[in-house]
C-alpha cells in the first residue's frame, strides 16, 4: 500500500495526435470476440502475417442475437445466457487492417452461430512503457 | 456505430442485461474487472486498524450499437445500474470504424 513519490518530473516525449504523425499512417485497434477453441488458429494466422507485433487475450463472457443457448436438465429447458469467449486485441497500422480482418475471419470461422465479431477502433496514441517511445514504431 | 463500455457493480449485470433485452439490444460482452474512481477504493476496518481496499470488483459490459441507439442505451443503463452510492460506475462511448460478423463475413452495420 505504499505510494511511490516521484522526486523528479517524469520526462515525456512530446508527440501530439498520432493520426497526424509525419511519415506514419494512422493506427487501429482490432478487438475480436472469438470461440476459445479458435485461439491457436488465430494466433498462427496473425503471426504468419508479420504485421502483428503482439496481442492481448482476455477471458470474457457474452452472447449475440441468439442470446446464449438452451440446455435441458431433467426434462426442463434452461438458457445459458453468457457463453465463454476470448477477446483478442491487436494494434496495427491502418494499412494492415484489411489483411488482419481477413485472417481472423478465416481462422475463427466455423460457420455456426457463435463464431463472434471483430470491431475496429482508431488509436490516437500508443506508447512503449519500457522506453517511453511513441507512435507507429511501437507496434 | 459506437462501442458503449460500462463499468457497473457486479450485482447490476442481470438487471442491465434484462433491461437492454427489452429494448431489443442484443449482444454484449462481459468482463470481470477491478477498479476504483475518485474515492480510491474503500476503507475497511480490521481489529481496530484501518486498511484500504484499493481495487474493487466490477463488471465491464461492452455493447456495440447503431449511432441512433446510443442515447436510449445510456438512459437505460443510467436508470438500471444506479444505486446512488459511490461506486456505481461509469459509461464510455467510443467510435467503431468497422465491424465484422466472423460466421458470414458481413461487415458494417449488418454485422451488428
Amino acid at each position: 500500500m505504499m505510494d511511490v513519490l516521484l522526486e523528479e518530473p517524469f520526462e515525456t516525449i512530446p508527440s501530439g495526435d498520432a493520426t497526424n504523425r509525419e511519415g506514419g499512417g494512422g493506427m487501429m485497434l482490432i478487438a475480436s470476440i472469438i470461440r476459445p477453441e479458435c485461439l491457436d488458429a488465430v494466433k498462427d494466422a496473425l503471426s504468419q502475417l508479420h504485421v502483428v507485433g503482439g496481442m492481448t487475450i482476455t477471458d470474457v463472457r457474452g452472447f449475440g442475437r441468439q442470446k446464449g443457448h438452451v440446455e435441458h436438465y431433467r426434462g426442463e429447458p434452461y438458457v445459458i445466457r453468457l457463453l465463454p469467449k476470448l477477446k483478442v486485441e491487436v494494434a496495427v497500422r491502418a494499412e494492415d487492417v484489411e489483411p488482419v480482418m481477413a485472417a481472423i475471419s478465416q481462422a475463427a470461422r466455423t460457420g455456426q452461430v457463435g463464431d463472434g465479431k471483430a470491431f475496429v477502433h482508431t488509436v490516437h496514441e500508443v506508447m512503449r512503457i519500457r522506453t517511453g517511445e511513441r507512435g507507429p514504431s511501437v507496434l | 456505430m459506437k462501442l458503449i463500455t460500462c463499468i457497473v457493480r457486479p450485482d447490476k449485470l442481470d438487471p442491465v442485461a434484462d433491461a437492454l433485452d427489452k429494448q431489443h439490444i442484443v449482444g454484449m460482452t462481459v468482463t470481470d474487472v477491478r477498479g476504483f474512481g475518485r474515492q480510491k477504493g474503500q476503507v475497511e476496518h480490521y481489529r481496530g486498524g484501518e486498511y484500504t481496499i484499493r481495487f474493487i470488483s466490477k463488471v465491464k459490459i461492452d455493447l456495440v450499437v447503431q449511432d441512433s441507439d446510443v442515447e436510449a442505451v445510456l438512459v437505460t443503463i443510467s436508470k438500471v445500474a444506479r444505486t446512488g452510492n459511490i461506486g456505481d460506475g461509469k459509461v464510455f462511448v467510443l467510435n467503431v470504424e468497422n465491424a465484422l460478423r466472423i460466421r458470414t463475413g458481413e461487415k458494417g452495420t449488418s454485422a451488428l
